[in-house]
């Protein structure tokens, strides 16, 4: 049939030509009903239209159509924890769509949806439509969001290896504290749930548990409290420990016995998945280097119930022979292409191989420049050829932070604030600069600093700083100026070399007190005839190479359990400037686990320091010593050693040694973080070039209690140490405070 | 923990075709194009210009004697197997390192577009995204 | 308690203004370059009379001055509701050249990800294939000629990276990769001539010598060539001047398409 006319009717706002647009059929063109069919689905596809009827009435085709309302705006009332923009966002009807009732209950359900994810699913949220003429509506959604809905309690069922205690410190989930609204981990939320299902099996897998099992996990909400209850029903099973460990290798000349030291899982000892997982590294870095990179290590564990072993057999046969065609790396909107390829000992045509992936995926990681890092791989254009696909998600690097602080150490103790901008990937070349600048009641201080993460190609961390800084002491002012130029050199995975040269401007002047013999330093304000002497030297030159060497095989920086840290440093001043002096510095500390089961980790330290002139200048008190606080609690900052006239001088020679026990405060719910902490320091302080002088050497020991935070500023530690053994004239200072790291 | 591989210094690397000696051997001339495919596996890199088709495998051994060297090539092997007209290995020959010349490659690049950061914006950026941290209290 | 400006928010409807006349207040302002402005009077347009003709030019109108206000991200959208809801017109060329032009204002330099440059040349493709005699196909053809010439770049980039590390294997295939698929961009001269670099320094001198002889026979007078022709003749060699036949099968560049 043909039709000379179209008529359109019951449209109100979209015109005819659309319309007619839209059912594919011309005025004059012939039509069979197959095209009807064809119109109708395409103006239902539009969803413009609740219903659509084509029908031939004499020589014109009339198309009936009735118009869905259309949106005109969506308004939120009540909204302040959760922003219109994000509510916009997650609401399906949105202004100049089509309006429907399944729609609008739809977006009720999300709202809600919205408010539970933050924590607060007890909101009511009542959706209103009004007419606004022309066929269009305004939706209004009226939201009382309640208050946040917390955790009561947490608890296990069938533990009994492990306190419910100890099993709430392993999971993220925490309940509802005063400073939640700070860590904002009481929120119950499924996938943190199933996260935390991850958490138990690896503590119990990781502790000899091999048969645990988790029956349910489940939140139970009591709307009177508007809280919840999370009840974790787990079976622990038995308890295994390591059977016979054997490795079996197909690979003709990979014999299994001498690779047996290469593994952590012992005989007797309990059985542990991370063991498992460690030695497989292990073993299949050792395979490959002697050059069976295919190589591929497979566990076998047999259990034996009777007497609760389980024994381990490595399995290493020649895996297949795939290669890298190519690394596409994905994603880096900012970071540099190379900053990412150069971590992969890996290049496109080597051959795959998992050790050398995992490795340069933790070395992603480490650059803490990335949310997410992870490798995945697609076949290849041959059977044996494999695409590694390398997708990053960034994250800012950027910090623009605030700090204020209060030390009770160092020249200028008290209150003290520090401004600093600092962007850890800057251009995107992997690159470290800081701009930080400070002072407390009596100092400034002002930094510069920057690093380049792979000089001349090389994993050499080379960078400078500036600085500059001034101290007004009791009786005289001092002002430091200077650079350093610095070059980190791994050594291996664990030990590091670092070679630096710093130069600096010392600026001395007297307040309101005179020298009347410059030569012995005598002078008119009870100052240290010694001190007034180097003061009165005026600005001092130093130019000093630092040599050092680090060896770190600590398991975590901010949760040290096991590992050694040792740092010996050797500071040579003397290639021109006025000081001449050597200094050597040393400082270990061993950290172990020593009990499971509450957490308990210990952690000793041993330490010691001489510094001495040679050639032409000799000591000045400033190149002494000072840093009594740091290597013995409980005494003040250049409050121990060789003393004149009321003043310390600092000290020559020192040693020390530390043991501290730390474990999760009692008292306090384990969510807030804190750690408790016990020590005992002992040092021994002497040695002074000036003659006269109460040398006032000897040991000093004093023990005390601390209190350890992992705040979300960092780690914060109050310390309060009672000197056992001390001289009389040692300044004490029992409470000390600080924030930052331990290295 | 097996604290000597934290202090063993030397590293060595095996980059590229992986070599198995009695694999070459099973691929002696006169071997079809389809047992080298078997034995071999796919070649590094064919030959696209010139007469001939051509196979190359590539292997580099690289040694780092401190963790912060450079990693210096101490071998270098090419194996090319060259077909005749009917598909069939006529001449396999050994490329070492010795016959590799070192010299600096060209350090001019053909210009590139794109939008680049610069001092400011890179700095800005970064932070743009952060939320100021309130460092202290 | 909801507040009193709250309730009659409730009722609260835009004068509906005629639809010519705003979109004729937009395209002065769009004239006068007062840009939010305008976007905001095609937005009043498109709200007030969806699906009309009027509300449909707005649309467009809207992507080009969030284009031009470099909203870019808003752009594409707003150019991929007009495609969806109108295929059939003739602006929906435009608006699609919109989106491929707010890609192409996206693209970062090489050695970044080059997601948008790969976007770009699929949006313009489709304005090329869908749209082949509409005005925007020349402007389009060129901002992929400049994307091909982008993802080469990337390439040469990733390539001098392994070349400098002296991992020819990488090397080689990288430069091979550009010169099998990207044969018609600028960087196809450089290709060669790392190709003739890595292959020296490996000793494979006839690979050399062959990768010279192709840049020679297809660009004669190009600086690569002269370095590469260098580079080989210190060496004692010359390019393959030997039987021609598989030469000519290898011309590119200067006889191939655009």
């Amino acid at each position: 049939a043909t039709a000379s006319r179209i008529d359109v009717r019951g449209n109100q706002r979209v015109d005819d030509q659309t319309i007619i647009n839209y059912t594919g059929i011309r005025p004059g063109q012939n039509y069979g009903p197959a095209d009807v069919d064809e119109a109708v689905k395409s103006l239902y596809g539009t969803g413009l239209f609740s219903d659509v009827s084509v029908t031939q009435r004499g020589g014109t085709l009339v198309v009936e159509v009735s118009e869905y309302a259309t949106v005109n705006a969506v308004i939120f009332r009540g909204n302040k924890k959760a922003k219109d923009q994000q509510l916009a966002a997650a609401v399906q009807l949105q202004p100049r769509g089509t309006f429907s009732q399944a729609g609008l209950d739809q977006d009720v359900e999300a709202i809600r949806d919205v408010y539970s994810r933050i924590g607060r699913s007890d909101v009511s949220v009542t959706p209103q439509v009004s007419e606004v003429g022309n066929g269009r509506i305004n939706i209004i959604y009226d939201i009382q969001e309640g208050d946040r809905t917390k955790i009561d309690r947490i608890e296990f069922v069938g533990n009994n290896a492990y306190s419910d205690r100890r099993l709430r410190d392993v999971i993220s989930t925490k309940r509802s504290n005063i400073l939640s609204f700070l860590f904002r981990n009481d929120v119950y939320d499924q996938a943190r749930l199933r996260a935390d299902e991850e958490a138990l099996r690896r503590f119990y897998y990781n502790r000899g548990y091999a048969d645990f099992q988790i029956i349910s996990s489940d939140g139970v909400l009591n709307d009177a409290e508007n809280e919840y209850l999370v009840t974790f029903t787990i079976s622990e099973g038995e308890r295994y420990r390591f059977g016979d460990i054997s490795i079996d290798s197909t690979i003709p000349d990979v014999n299994g016995a001498d690779l047996l030291r290469e593994v952590d899982t012992e005989q007797g000892d309990y059985y542990s998945a991370l063991e498992v997982e460690n030695s497989i590294l292990a073993l299949s870095e050792s395979v490959a280097g002697q050059g069976y990179v295919f190589a591929q290590v497979n566990p076998r564990g047999d259990r034996d119930i009777a007497n609760r072993t389980i024994s381990v057999v490595y399995t290493i046969d020649e895996g297949p022979r795939t290669y890298v065609e190519r690394i596409e790396i994905r994603g880096n909107d900012r970071t540099r292409d190379y900053v990412i390829r150069r971590e992969f000992d890996l290049a496109e045509g080597d051959a795959f191989n998992q050790v050398l992936v995992q490795r340069g995926k933790r070395r992603l990681e480490a650059l803490k420049f990335f949310e997410s890092v992870n490798v995945s791989t697609t076949q290849g254009s041959q059977p044996d050829q494999v695409v590694m696909v390398v997708d990053v998600v960034e994250k800012s690097t950027g910090e623009f932070t605030i700090g204020g602080g209060y030390s009770t150490g160092g020249a200028n103790s008290g209150p003290s604030v520090e401004l600093s901008v600092t962007e850890r990937n800057f251009l995107g070349r992997g690159q470290f600069i800081r701009l930080a600048g400070g002072g407390g009641k009596k100092s400034r201080n002002y930094r510069i600093s920057f690093t380049e993460p792979y000089f001349l190609g090389r994993r050499i961390s080379a960078g400078f700083d500036l600085f500059r800084s001034t101290t007004d002491q009791k009786k005289y002012d001092t002002a430091t100026t200077g650079g350093t130029v610095r070059f980190g050199l791994p050594i291996t995975e664990a030990l590091s070399a670092q070679i630096g040269y710093t130069y600096k401007v010392d600026d001395y002047d007297l307040d309101d007190c005179t020298i009347t013999n410059s030569s012995t330093g005598a002078n008119t304000c009870g100052l240290s005839n010694f001190i007034a002497r180097d003061v009165s030297k005026g600005d001092w030159h130093t130019s000093a190479v630092t040599l050092g060497l680090t060896f770190n095989t600590v398991d975590s920086l901010s949760k040290p359990r096991e590992g050694l840290y040792g740092k010996t440093e050797l500071e040579l001043a003397g290639l021109g400037g006025d000081a001449s002096y050597y200094k050597l510095t040393a400082r270990g500390q061993y950290y172990a686990l020593l009990n499971q089961e509450y957490d308990l980790a210990f952690v000793g330290t041993v330490g010691g320091g001489y510094v001495d002139s040679w050639g032409g200048e000799d000591l000045r008190t400033f190149d002494l010593f000072r840093n009594s606080n740091k290597i013995i609690r409980g005494f003040e900052h250049n409050g121990i050693g060789p003393i004149d006239s009321g003043d310390h001088l600092g000290f020559q020679a020192y040693a020390h040694a530390s043991a501290e026990v730390t474990f999760p405060m009692p008292v306090l719910p384990e969510s807030l973080g804190f750690r408790g902490a016990v020590f005992s320091d002992v040092a021994t302080v002497g040695g002074t070039p000036f003659s006269g002088v109460d040398e006032s050497d000897g040991l000093r020991a004093s023990i005390g209690v601390g209190i350890q935070w992992d705040s979300p500023f960092g780690p914060l530690q109050v310390n309060y140490a009672e000197p056992l053994v001390k001289k009389d004239e040692d300044e004490v200072q029992r409470f000390s405070f600080g924030i930052g790291s331990k290295f | 923990c097996n604290s000597t591989d934290a202090l063993s210094l030397k590293q060595e690397f095996k980059q590229g075709y992986v070599i198995d000696e009695d694999a070459i051997a099973a691929t002696p001339v006169g071997s079809s194009r389809e047992q080298v495919l078997l034995s071999l596996g796919s070649p590094s890199i064919t030959r696209d210009f010139g007469e001939g088709e051509r196979f190359y495998y590539i292997s580099q051994i690289r040694q780092r004697s401190v963790g912060f060297g450079q990693r210096r090539i101490v071998d270098q092997r090419v194996l090319a197997v060259s077909f005749n007209d009917e598909g069939r290995v006529d001449n396999i020959a050994n490329y070492g390192l010795k016959d590799g010349r070192v010299f600096d490659f060209i350090s001019r690049a053909t210009p590139t577009g794109g939008r680049e950061t610069t001092f400011i914006g890179g700095v800005l950026s970064g932070i743009g995204k952060g939320k100021p941290s309130l460092g202290g209290f | 308690c909801t507040s009193t400006d709250d309730a009659d928010l409730a009722l609260y409807v835009e004068n509906i203004e005629p639809a010519d006349r705003l979109y004729n207040q937009g395209l002065a302002n769009l004239e006068a370059g007062r840009m939010t402005e305008a976007g905001r009077k095609f937005k009043a347009v498109e709200n007030q009379h969806p699906y009309t003709d009027f509300g449909r030019k707005a649309l467009v109108m809207q992507a080009f001055t969030q284009y031009r206000q470099g909203q870019f991200d808003d752009a594409i959208q707003t150019a991929k509701r007009y495609t969806t809801l109108y295929p059939a017109t003739d602006d929906a060329a435009y608006a699609t050249y919109i989106a491929g032009l707010s890609y192409w204002r996206q693209i970062e330099d090489v050695t970044r990800d080059q997601e948008e440059t790969k976007r770009m040349i699929q949006v313009m493709n489709q304005v090329v294939t869908r749209w082949p005699d509409s005005e925007y196909v020349d402007d389009a053809q060129s901002k992929i000629r400049f994307g091909r010439d982008q993802l080469a770049g990337k390439e040469m980039q990733v390539g001098r990276y392994y070349l400098e590390r002296r991992e020819y294997l990488a090397a080689i295939r990288r430069f091979r990769y550009v010169v099998e698929n990207y044969s018609n961009t600028r960087h196809v001269e450089e290709a060669l001539a790392r190709l003739t670099e890595s292959y020296l320094a490996m000793g494979l001198v006839d690979e050399a010598q062959n990768s010279a002889a192709v840049l020679g026979y297809n660009f004669p007078d190009s600086q690569w060539y002269k370095d590469a022709y260098a580079l080989l003749t210190e060496g004692g060699y010359k390019p393959q001047q030997s039987s021609g036949g598989w030469l000519s099968r290898v011309g590119f560049g200067k006889k191939s398409e655009g």
